[in-house]
């Protein structure tokens, strides 16, 4: 599979088919994978793909402009089904032009949760790292553990709808269609069946551990804003200590803001330093949106996404509440 | 060099908590940080490095400096026990070290008044610091880069050396060297006060600990790799501040904070000021030079406008402003940047890219 990746990445390069190609290459901690622009075809083979590869590579096609080459160039990007879904999202929302950007789906068996994989470990380090066949494989001093990948996959990767890519322009291997399925999320029912006084304290249990490092947001392939609120001093729209208030009113409005447009890739919760269980209201949000609106996130880039539409048919019992 | 038998380490945090608020490495929820604890217990003894960095002990996330009403003004108060603090590897006790250079060194104000961080004073002068040695260095370690290592004394005030079965306690400071004598001197007169006699289950370490503890720092050195030459990393550093190498080692970067807020020398804040009607609080809380914000000016202009810009500007602070105001680097090489960057960028690559950088600047 790399070497086939790595093939048709030096091919569009070579071809000038594309400038540049956003992907993930091996980094310096066993359990991460680490993005990487190859602008030349020589630098292909750095390109890897496996289940440590957690980041979505699609927030540099918007936030890092200096990369997004100027208009009429055409930018490579290597995607499991959510990062795809972020460009197909990105499409919807006028923020890349589909004829800019090439691309290239990889078959996504689910990214890891380091955290999980640690515990695992028992506070012995990972040294090394290695999967086959849907097992995993982790080395290190007095350390030689194999489980199933199952067992330490990211909570997105579990309910996962879309592991492939929907749209493509190129797939490496064959490409498996969703399932759209909206129960199989046990977190989301278990959360749903709390009185409103309990959802509340559940949320604060959360994200009272929050450290406002914001790296959740900056991942985030959805959240893409200018200038963020919690980034404007004039006025001041939130107190900047991590309160509990404050801290809720960020995470909150963040939700609120990527509802219908959170694509569920998990990025958020792999990149918090402080474990928060950021993903439980972003899918209680993508539930709800589809529910309402009929609106699954990043599926059919030529879909109006559920916030930029508006439909004579469709619920309103929000509003009559 | 004294011994603590770890059967009677227990007793010993009870007998430190009745004299210090003792802080030492407690995991709630997977995730670790220094919490003020009363027993040994509570502490993750195995955690070679807390998640979040232990400078929030003296410099907390957000401090509130004084709260205002009607009757007027009140500062934070400013006496209490003093701190003890149990477990510190040797890299987070020098970046406490170096922290005290900032907030513990009194400069002149414009006034000509001499000015020292009273908040930061308060805390720290009165601290008593175990540092613990690292028996093994995980592969994100590179404090020997920066002239510490696994067994550095710098700074601790009493350097614990864990031993198996004991803990071996070798003053440092006077501070520390009086600490133990109170202990020597209690466990002699155990007899006449048993209250004295249980923090102080200390004996003389025999020359078998002494050889232990030797094995053990020759053993945890031999564990890292050998570190590159840093010398004039500062200099050159500002020779390439023009070059197009930092979009190239920027280029992932998202410029989140998550590096900056485990960081254990990262120091810049913020003073907000939160009222309402007639009362409020201001309030000292950490920030970050990632954050766009962090420069923007009233007139909307910033000067370090891309994520390049301040991504250097992190590097720079730590490897060459910070050396030009305090004669060494600002990164003791925990490596706690390392662990938890959402997009693997690794700081000893960065360095490594600039030392072996080679066009125009370098030189």
């Amino acid at each position: 599979m790399i070497e086939e990746l790595r093939e048709k990445v030096k091919k569009l390069l070579a071809g000038g088919d594309v400038e540049l190609v956003i992907g993930w290459e091996k980094g310096s901690q066993p359990l991460s994978s680490t993005p990487v622009f190859i602008d030349s075809p020589e630098e292909a083979d750095r390109l890897v793909f496996d289940s440590t590869c957690g980041n979505n590579p699609a927030v540099y096609s918007t936030k890092d402009a200096r990369r997004l080459v100027k208009a009429g160039k055409k930018v490579g990007v290597v995607v499991k089904g959510c990062d795809a879904r972020s460009l197909s999202l990105y499409v919807a929302e006028k923020q890349v032009k589909r004829d800019n950007i090439v691309i290239i789906g990889v078959p996504c068996r689910g990214v890891l949760d380091s955290d999980k994989v640690e515990e695992l470990a028992g506070g012995r380090e990972v040294l090394e790292y290695s999967e086959q066949d849907g097992k995993i494989t982790v080395r290190g001093k007095d350390l030689d553990l194999t489980f199933d990948a199952k067992d330490v996959l990211s909570a997105s990767c579990l309910a996962c709808i879309y592991p492939d890519a929907k749209e493509y322009d190129i797939f490496i291997g064959e490409a498996r269609d969703g399932k759209p399925n909206k129960e199989q999320n046990a977190a989301i029912d278990e959360f749903e069946k709390l009185s409103s006084e309990e959802r509340w304290k559940r949320m604060e249990e959360i994200y009272s551990k929050c450290i406002r490092c914001y790296a959740c947001r900056n991942v985030c392939p959805s959240c893409y804003c200018n200038e963020c609120f919690v980034d404007q001093n004039d006025p001041q729209w939130i107190g900047k200590t991590p309160e509990i208030t404050d801290t809720m009113i960020f995470h909150i409005i963040r939700n609120l803001h990527v509802a219908g447009r959170c694509v569920e890739c998990g990025a958020c919760e792999r990149a918090c330093p402080m474990g928060l269980d950021l993903l439980l209201l972003n899918r209680k949000a993508a539930r709800e949106v589809e529910e309402r609106f009929g609106y699954v996130t990043g599926i059919d880039s030529g879909e109006k996404p559920a916030m930029a539409d508006f439909r004579e048919d469709e619920k309103q019992n929000f509003i009559m509440g | 060099m004294v011994r603590l038998e770890k059967g009677k380490f227990d007793d010993f945090i009870r007998s430190l908590a009745e004299d210090y608020i003792v802080y030492a490495a407690v995991t709630t929820g997977g995730k670790s940080s220094f919490k003020v604890v009363a027993s040994a217990g509570e502490i993750d003894e195995g955690r070679l490095l807390t998640d979040r960095s232990p400078k929030e002990i003296f410099f907390p996330h957000s401090e509130v400096l004084f709260e205002y009403d009607e009757d007027g003004i009140r500062e934070t108060e400013k006496a209490g026990k003093p701190i003890a603090v149990w477990g510190l590897r040797g890299c987070d006790v020098k970046s406490l070290a170096m922290l005290d250079k900032v907030f513990g060194t009194a400069r002149q104000m414009p006034d000509n008044e001499m000015f020292e961080d009273p908040y930061w004073k308060r805390k720290y002068d009165n601290s008593l610091i175990f540092g613990l040695a690292c028996n093994e260095p995980r592969s994100s370690c590179f404090c020997n880069w920066l002239g510490g290592g696994p067994h550095s004394e710098d700074a601790s005030d009493i350097f614990v050396i864990d031993a198996g079965d004991v803990f071996l306690m070798q003053p440092v400071s006077d501070k520390g060297k009086a600490f133990i004598g109170k202990m020597t001197d209690a466990a002699g007169a155990s007899a006449q006060d048993e209250k004295r006699a249980a923090g102080a289950s200390v004996a003389k370490a025999s020359g078998a600990d002494e050889k232990k503890a030797a094995e053990l720092a020759s053993g945890a050195r031999a564990m890292m790799a050998e570190p590159p030459d840093l010398d004039g990393l500062d200099e050159r550093l500002k020779g390439i501040f023009h070059e197009d190498i930092w979009e190239e080692m920027s280029a992932k970067c998202v410029n989140c904070g998550a590096c900056a807020f485990v960081c254990s020398t990262c120091h810049c804040f913020d003073v907000q000021d939160e009222g309402k009607g007639g009362k409020g609080k201001r309030i000292r809380i950490w920030d970050s030079c990632m954050f766009p914000i962090f420069t923007r000016e009233a007139s909307g202009h910033n000067p370090r406008p891309l994520s390049r810009d301040r991504f250097k500007q992190r590097v720079m602070h730590k490897y060459s402003y910070f050396v030009d105001n305090y004669g060494e680097s600002l990164c003791t090489g925990c490596g706690r940047c390392v662990i938890v960057c959402p997009v693997g960028v690794d700081i000893r690559e960065v360095i490594k890219r600039v030392l072996s950088f080679e066009g125009k600047g370098a030189r």
